[in-house]
């Protein structure tokens, strides 16, 4: 199964299969990455791309709670993730789908992804490690790589100048 | 519920090969004709037709009329579409835990540290 390297300098991502896979070391306690990324105030202070303001709909953090995020661009483009959390055990897990709200990916319940985020406590450090699980290998490999085609190493080459400014 | 067929899977199947993949990344980059787009692979002129006809169906690419040059270009709507899935996803994360990993050096300069409880 082919595995592809993604990411960037500081996050791991790959393919495995079905699952794009996101890892990533934070500076910071379990207890506090698990409380900002579930407290649905803290939420909009770091979701979505730079310059990007969020707003959460609804963020029910347990088992069949929903959530719905809008992510509002520059251009005033509206950009609505939804889904359901289905296992939550804090501070070091939650299991929930996730789906883009528009039309016509949001046509089908099976086009979601099912996410596996876990939180590992390295003492005063903690590893993220996030699954998505695709509807198909093919769906994932083809809509990776037209990612790339359309421009994801743009994106890529604007990180590492940002990087750059230090 | 599609009684169609579904174009997001015909996008899909038409993406799931390498060698297509590496036409249409190509083809980002300009018009060419099918000679050209045939030189990088080990594969015959009609090995290669056969994986643009799969692209021009899936409607990611269209084929210009005259016989002689029949320039290849890339109609990119299908691909905003499939990019504006699992890519903006993708991309939407690597840039969200940048976010999040700033916010929290941020929070711990500015917080008392309580909530490091099993430190």
């Amino acid at each position: 199964m082919a595995v592809k390297q993604l990411g960037n300098e500081r996050t791991i991502a790959y393919t495995d299969g079905q699952e794009l896979v996101m890892e990533r070391v934070f500076d910071a306690p379990r207890e506090l990455v698990w409380k900002v990324m579930t407290d649905p105030e803290r939420v909009t202070n770091w979701w979505g791309p730079r310059g990007h303001t969020t707003t959460v709909e609804v963020m029910d953090v347990r088992p069949g709670g929903r959530w719905r995020w809008i992510n509002h661009s520059t251009g005033g483009e509206d950009a609505p993730f939804t889904g359901e959390y289905l296992e939550v055990v804090p501070p070091e897990k939650y299991v929930r789908t996730e789906m883009f709200d528009v039309p016509p990916f949001n046509e089908d319940p099976a086009m979601a992804a099912v996410e596996t985020l876990t939180l590992e406590d390295l003492g005063g450090r903690t590893k993220l490690v996030s699954r998505s699980r695709f509807p198909s290998v093919e769906a994932l490999d083809g809509a990776l790589a037209t990612g790339m085609i359309s421009g994801a190493l743009e994106t890529y080459d604007r990180m590492a100048e940002e990087f750059a400014k230090g | 519920m599609h009684t169609q067929h579904d174009p997001l899977s015909t996008t899909f199947a038409a993406l799931a090969d390498p060698t297509r993949r590496a036409i249409l990344a190509r083809l980002a980059r300009g018009e060419a004709t099918v000679t050209e787009l045939a030189a990088p692979f080990d594969l015959s002129l009609p090995a290669v037709s056969k994986h643009l006809k799969v692209l021009q169906r899936a409607k990611l690419i269209e084929q210009g009329r005259q016989a002689q040059w029949r320039p290849c270009r890339l109609t990119p709507q299908p691909l905003r579409d499939v990019s504006d899935w699992v890519g903006r996803y993708r991309q939407h994360w690597e840039v969200s835990l940048d976010r999040l990993d700033d916010y929290l050096r941020e929070l711990q300069l500015t917080e008392e540290p309580d909530d490091g409880a099993d430190r």
